[in-house]
């Protein structure tokens, strides 16, 4: 088992008083909180803060500490650490203290705190009593043509389970039917399909965090969806007819003459489902250039140019 | 097939993540997070993203010390950071289609 130095973790020295603890702690605890650190790694280096915090706050746990960093906690002695024989916790142990990090994190400390200060105390309150199992949370990822009508998913996710007062994750598997008309962010709760309960406890629930997968063709304004409509500087001119997909086949819309870059078209009832009906579908129209001219082509611009009286930048007046 | 559920109760609140009916009183008069049903405390609903702001909040204030005001402002631009975030993926997106060709 791996000594830990807690000093070092909140960057303390050995004899640092309560309130520089504390103010290290303020600030690591900020820096990795998970909730304001969605870094890789951010949570673990939070939960050995929250320990290191759970025993250097509390007086008497951190006597203790200090006893078995004398006893073996030099980290050049290169050997993994064990307590000493017969060790057994005062008044730091036991589960059910309230922590800094505990609500949440309870149960969730390393191997040395569990044996420095939740032994011989009692087994830890989780198992001493039912206790509910944790709740987990997944992203569930939803095709926008999926989103449309009421689907079947097969969700897969791995789940903390306690086995011989061993935690370990185990693959779970199920299928759900999501509704038609999910959105973006939104959170289903699964009932009872999170983590086992302990003793006579429930088990927790699952949320799946629905995403929206990014769709090549359409973007999602709330329920609308956008295409872009590429259009060549003559379509836009003189107008056209073209083919424009939708979620749901394809569907001719009518481009007027002299219409604009940047111009939305309706397309009514062909967006996303909400739970009571549809949103729309907006046609984004582009001006696209052809990437090069032949002679013929040219001459025509040229002759455009001289007989067309407009000046894109009258914005810009004449400075 | 598994039953899906998009709210939570006061009721289940307190009993799956420990709260106490105070505590989520603290929440809601601090607009962290706002029942969706529900005229007394006990028969308040909230529906699931509440609930996952109300236990940001709640982790928030017990990990990092801090009180209910702080907590409320940290909430609050945590849920603005989301939304520019998502708003300004949205929009690059619709750049790039438009500047693309």
């Amino acid at each position: 088992m791996e000594f830990k130095d807690y000093y070092q973790i909140l960057s303390v020295p050995p004899d640092a008083d309560a309130k520089a603890i504390k103010t290290a702690y303020r600030k690591l605890a900020r820096k990795y909180h998970p909730d304001m650190n969605p870094d890789a790694g951010a949570e673990d280096k939070f939960k050995e803060v929250a320990e290191a915090y759970e025993v250097l706050k509390d007086t008497e746990r951190r006597a203790e500490y200090d006893e078995l960093r004398k006893y073996g906690g030099d980290p050049r002695s290169g050997s993994g650490f064990e307590p000493p024989p017969g060790w057994q916790s005062g008044g730091g142990g036991g589960g059910g203290f309230s922590s800094a990090g505990g609500r949440h994190f309870e149960g969730d400390f390393s191997d040395f705190f569990n044996s420095m200060f939740s032994g011989g105390g009692g087994e830890s309150r989780s198992r001493r009593s039912g206790m509910r199992g944790q709740d987990a949370e997944i992203e569930m990822p939803i095709f926008l043509e999926e989103s449309v009508t009421e689907t079947t998913k097969l969700v897969e996710y791995l789940i903390p389970v306690i086995e011989n007062g061993q935690m370990k994750e185990v693959k779970k598997s199920l299928k759900v039917k999501i509704p038609q008309g999910v959105q973006d962010g939104e959170r289903i709760r699964l009932k009872g399909q999170g983590g086992s309960g302990h003793g006579d406890g429930e088990n927790g629930d699952l949320y799946l965090h629905i995403r929206l997968v990014p769709h090549p063709l359409f973007d999602v304004e709330g329920h609308n969806l956008v295409v872009t409509v590429p259009l060549a500087p003559w379509e836009a001119a003189l107008g056209t007819k073209v083919t424009v997909p939708t979620l749901s086949g394809k569907i001719n819309l009518t481009i007027a003459p002299n219409s604009q870059a940047g111009q939305r078209l309706r397309i009514k009832g062909k967006g996303l489902a909400t739970k009571s009906g549809r949103g729309d579908l907006f046609a984004l129209l582009k001006v696209v250039m052809p990437p090069s001219a032949s002679s013929k082509a040219t001459e025509l611009w040229q002759s455009l140019s001289e007989e067309a009286d407009f000046d894109p930048r009258a914005q810009w007046g004449n400075e | 097939m598994t039953e899906l559920v998009f709210s939570v109760s006061v009721e289940e609140l307190c009993q799956c993540e420990e709260f106490s009916q105070q505590l989520i009183v603290e929440v809601v008069e601090h607009g962290i997070a706002h029942p969706m049903a529900g005229q007394e405390v006990v028969d308040w609903v909230f529906d699931t993203t509440s609930v996952h702001w109300l236990r940001k909040a709640v982790r928030l204030h017990s990990d990092l010390e801090i009180d209910w005001v702080a907590v409320a402002m940290v909430i609050e631009l945590l849920q603005k950071n989301e939304a520019l975030e998502k708003q300004n993926k949205h929009i690059e997106q619709q750049l790039k289609r438009f500047l693309e060709y």
